[in-house]
């Protein structure tokens, strides 16, 4: 009866607006919002950042805006009145919600939103004191129908030597939660004619839904439906193309809300993406043609040229030339023929491995050279090596300095010219990436005989300058004559290399870390320490040439086996940040038991790689110092169990908690019953079942 | 076949097929033609697209209710412009699309004295309480803007400038986008912003 009752008078207020005249004055806005200013601290301290929120709690139905209001309305606007020196931050916006009306699809708020912003007080502000800050904040706040209203908040805080910070304030403590969470998955963008499809390198197998807002609003349809696709590496979301767009830019910048399964209740996470071009999308508005990426592609070559990789072997070539003036005319030609055949053949190799790893699978864009970490130390080595000959160390000799280079630049046959061309090549490769990625991005998205055009274009453009000076009988004329003053050049022109040997070194130390740094630092010493013995060992005797030169060939060894270290140490990336098991004990059932017989308080998380929400609950509360701490405060031993890959010991326990997934958060207390904590985890939340030990 | 494999499959064709029954947006981009339709006006008249045939046409989504329409008229700035551009032969034809019940929604008579009070001069005033005409062009908001070209083409959609506000006070020193268009139009010269993000209250769709 009661609820019958109910129901008449929701019929009726809904009927309301239907009933009343809709050229009836607008309604107060002042109803329907309530603002207020909230500041996390009970009292501030002089020169220390404090945060404030806006809150405002909307009337049921109604709804106010995000920053990027979508197709109607407006984002609510503050304008602060602080006192004289305080500073205020830009907003936090938690994330908006996706509100649509018919056909029109609006990004913003119902029930409660909290704005947050940091403020900083001048230094100067007296303790003992009470400062008062305000705003005025100008909103539009919309059911069926919008109206703009006004409000003016206010609060006082008493000024303290050292501010009060509540140990944690439950309403910021959830204000934050409802903030986008930095993304730890790289994210990327690819577009079509009517779509943009924004990837990320996430396992998304749990995500139901997923929906992008992002901050530019002409940028999408944003009424259309957002499609996802997930497979066991990558999460797509595609997106209708807004109409109005006019060029696609080269950043886009947003908020992704996803819902994930966590074992049949869906818990909603928001993540703040930055997406670049995808190695597959030509940068900027529409496609790549083949002609710009060829020619982009020959002048990239010819740049190429001056960097300081290529310049010494550049250099030393031409050096060459100089030397070798009495050539015939023709025989200079097959020189410089030789050298870009060199060029060309190390190219089509370059394409066709990238090509055929790409067909096999791999997700891999140009500057994948420099992804492996085997493959950075061994161009430092070769770049070492290759510096030492022309400082002088690894100047003579027959067989093994074929290897270092300097040999090969001076050797007089065509072949030297050939091999000086693959070198100039290898060399080469650490500087492409930095400004070859839209024509090789271009050129891998493209069947593998056009993407070769651009790849040939590139070591045409590399070898162009030595052609022509090959070609031009005149150009060869105005070399100076050769003399002394080369082998000075030679040995200048060693800094280029060790000033590269150093950038790739330092590349590898966010790779491999300390001790994969170590190995190579070690494996440069070896290197120079081989190329003394070999040059000590020309002017041996017999036998004592003999050992030095085992010497030098144990160093090389040495150096080899430490690049296959590095090789293998573990690249430290954002995939192994999301498996980062610091301060916790892997799980085993065996290792609880224990604990738990000797009377120890165990808290247990159990998680996966594809596990958004247990990501999400690591980064924003597991590893927060403040629940570090109470871990280590109470003598807790955290144990991690990853359910990656199914593991039966994991899954049972998961049973016996009642749960078919991950996460699963249980805290055992000594002699007590374990407390099993909610999927979705707050900071305030663990601190108080903390709190009961 | 395995369960995620499974939930995969089952995700990617749910998905594809909420886009196929999802919403279809009529292409609305200048230089497309301007989708045909007709209406009554506020004189109980049959209004065709193409009796307008030849002529430049502006439509402009209306809802006297909405704060961002207010600012407009309210400020005088809709009335000038409707002023400006009917005196040069130009077609303006206001359209409104709110159901009974809704905010904005006019009979004829209603729609007469709303011009007649705000001393507009709108060519015609369109009764669309069914959205037909809305749908057709994919207005979203009120006001939304649209300008047609003598040959039928959609020359201009969007919004009315280019300061999203119910601020009268932004009305000075904002671009009007509408106006600029004419402008271009009339002395024959590209329009150099034929598509703009339009701003106001959502069109009151009845579904």
């Amino acid at each position: 009866m009661l609820l019958r009752r109910f129901y008449l008078a929701l019929i009726l207020v809904l009927c309301l607006p239907a009933i009343t005249p809709s050229y009836a004055p607008a309604q107060d806005a002042a109803g329907l919002v309530k603002a207020e200013l909230l500041a996390e601290p009970a009292s501030i301290a002089p020169g220390e950042p404090f945060t404030v929120g806006i809150k405002l709690s909307m009337r049921e139905h109604w709804h106010t805006y995000w920053r990027n209001p979508g197709d109607s309305g407006e984002p609510t606007q503050v304008t602060w009145k602080l006192p004289k020196g305080f500073v205020a931050g830009e907003f936090e916006w938690p994330a908006p919600s996706l509100i649509r009306v018919g056909p029109v699809a609006s990004f913003g708020y119902e029930g409660d939103a909290i704005l947050l912003a940091r403020i900083t007080p001048p230094r100067d502000v007296r303790s003992g004191t009470t400062v008062s800050l305000a705003a005025d904040i100008a909103y539009i706040v919309c059911e069926k129908i919008c109206i703009p209203g006004e409000a003016s908040v206010s609060l006082s805080l008493p000024v303290s030597e050292r501010s009060a910070s509540a140990p944690t304030n439950a309403i910021f403590d959830a204000a934050r939660s409802k903030l986008p969470q930095p993304s730890p998955w790289k994210a990327t963008f690819s577009t079509e004619a009517k779509a943009i499809t924004v990837s990320l390198r996430a396992q998304g197998d749990a995500i139901r839904e997923a929906q992008f807002f992002p901050y530019d609003n002409t940028l999408i349809d944003n009424a259309a439906q957002q499609v996802l696709r997930t497979d066991g590496q990558t999460t797509q979301i595609s997106i209708e193309r807004s109409q109005i767009a006019k060029t696609i830019p080269q950043r886009i910048n947003g908020v992704l809300v996803l819902q994930e399964d966590v074992g049949g209740t869906i818990a909603s996470h928001a993540f703040a993406i930055e997406a670049t071009p995808s190695a597959g999308s030509a940068a900027g508005e529409g496609g790549m043609t083949l002609l710009y990426a060829v020619v982009s592609a020959l002048i990239a070559g010819v740049i190429l040229n001056l960097m300081p990789c290529v310049f010494p072997v550049l250099s030393i070539k031409i050096l060459h030339l100089t030397e070798h003036r009495a050539e015939t005319p023709r025989r200079v030609r097959l020189h410089g023929m030789a050298y870009a055949l060199g060029v060309l053949a190390c190219f089509t190799v370059l394409a066709g491995v990238l090509h055929g790893l790409r067909a096999a699978g791999a997700e891999i864009g140009w500057g994948f050279q420099l992804q492996s970490p085997l493959m950075v130390a061994s161009l430092a080595f070769i770049l070492f090596a290759l510096g030492l000959s022309l400082s002088g160390i690894l100047t003579i000799g027959t067989s093994l300095t074929r290897v270092g280079g300097s040999r090969l630049l001076q050797q007089g046959g065509l072949s030297g010219s050939f091999s000086a061309g693959v070198l100039a090549t290898v060399v080469a490769t650490p500087c492409t990436a930095p400004f070859m990625g839209a024509s090789i991005g271009f050129a891998l998205t493209q069947p593998f005989v056009v993407g070769l055009a651009v790849f040939l274009a590139l070591g045409l453009g590399l070898a162009l300058p030595f052609l022509i000076l090959a070609f031009v009988p005149g150009l060869q004329r105005l070399l100076p004559r050769p003399g002394r003053w080369m082998e000075t050049l030679k040995q200048f022109l060693a800094f280029p290399l060790y000033a590269t040997v150093a950038w790739l070194i330092w590349v590898l130390s966010f790779q491999v870390g300390a001790t994969g740094l170590l190995a190579a630092l070690a494996a440069l010493v070896l290197i120079a320490f081989g190329a003394w013995a070999y040059h000590v060992s020309q002017g041996q005797s017999h036998v004592l040439g003999r050992a030095f030169q085992g010497v030098a060939v144990g160093s090389v060894i040495g150096a080899i086996a430490l690049a296959i270290v590095i090789g293998q140490s573990n690249p430290t990336g954002p995939k192994a940040e999301v498996s980062s098991n610091a301060g916790s004990d892997a799980f085993s059932d065996q290792k609880l038991n224990a604990l738990l017989a000797s009377g120890e308080h165990v808290f247990v998380n159990m998680t996966a790689a594809w596990c958004i929400t247990c990501l999400v609950n690591e980064r924003t509360t597991l590893s927060t110092g403040a629940v570090r701490e109470a871990f280590a405060s109470k003598r807790i031993t955290y144990l991690k169990g990853d359910w990656t890959n199914r593991n039966p010991e994991i899954t049972r326990l998961l049973e016996k908690f009642g749960r078919s997934g991950v996460p699963l958060y249980v805290l055992y207390r000594a002699n007590a019953e374990p407390v099993l904590l909610p999927q979705i985890l707050t900071q305030s939340l663990v601190l108080q079942a903390l709190e009961k030990i | 076949m395995n369960r995620r494999a499974f939930t995969t499959m089952f995700a990617t064709s749910a998905a594809v097929l909420l886009v196929a029954v999802g919403p279809s947006h009529a292409e609305m981009k200048p230089g497309a033609p301007a989708p045909a339709f007709s209406a009554v006006n506020s004189e109980g008249k049959t209004v065709n697209l193409n009796d307008y045939r030849g002529k430049t046409i502006v439509l402009e989504w209306t809802n006297d209710g909405c704060p961002y329409v207010r600012k407009h008229y309210g400020s005088g700035n809709m009335q000038a412009l409707q002023k400006k551009w009917t005196d040069q032969g130009i077609v303006w034809l206001s359209v409104i699309s709110s159901p009974p019940g809704e905010q904005g929604f006019a009979d004829g008579t209603r729609a007469n004295s709303l011009t007649a009070d705000r001393k507009a001069t709108p060519t015609a005033v369109l009764l669309d309480p069914q959205q037909q005409v809305a749908k057709a062009y994919g207005a979203t908001v009120t006001p939304h803007m649209y300008i047609i070209k003598p040959d039928g083409t959609l020359a201009y959609a969007g919004g009315i400038d280019d300061k999203p506000s119910t601020r009268t006070d932004d009305i000075k020193g904002a671009k009007n986008f509408v106006d600029e268009a004419l402008v271009e139009l009339k002395t024959g010269k590209p329009v150099s912003n034929p598509a703009t993000r339009a701003y106001g209250c959502a069109v009151k769709y009845s579904s």
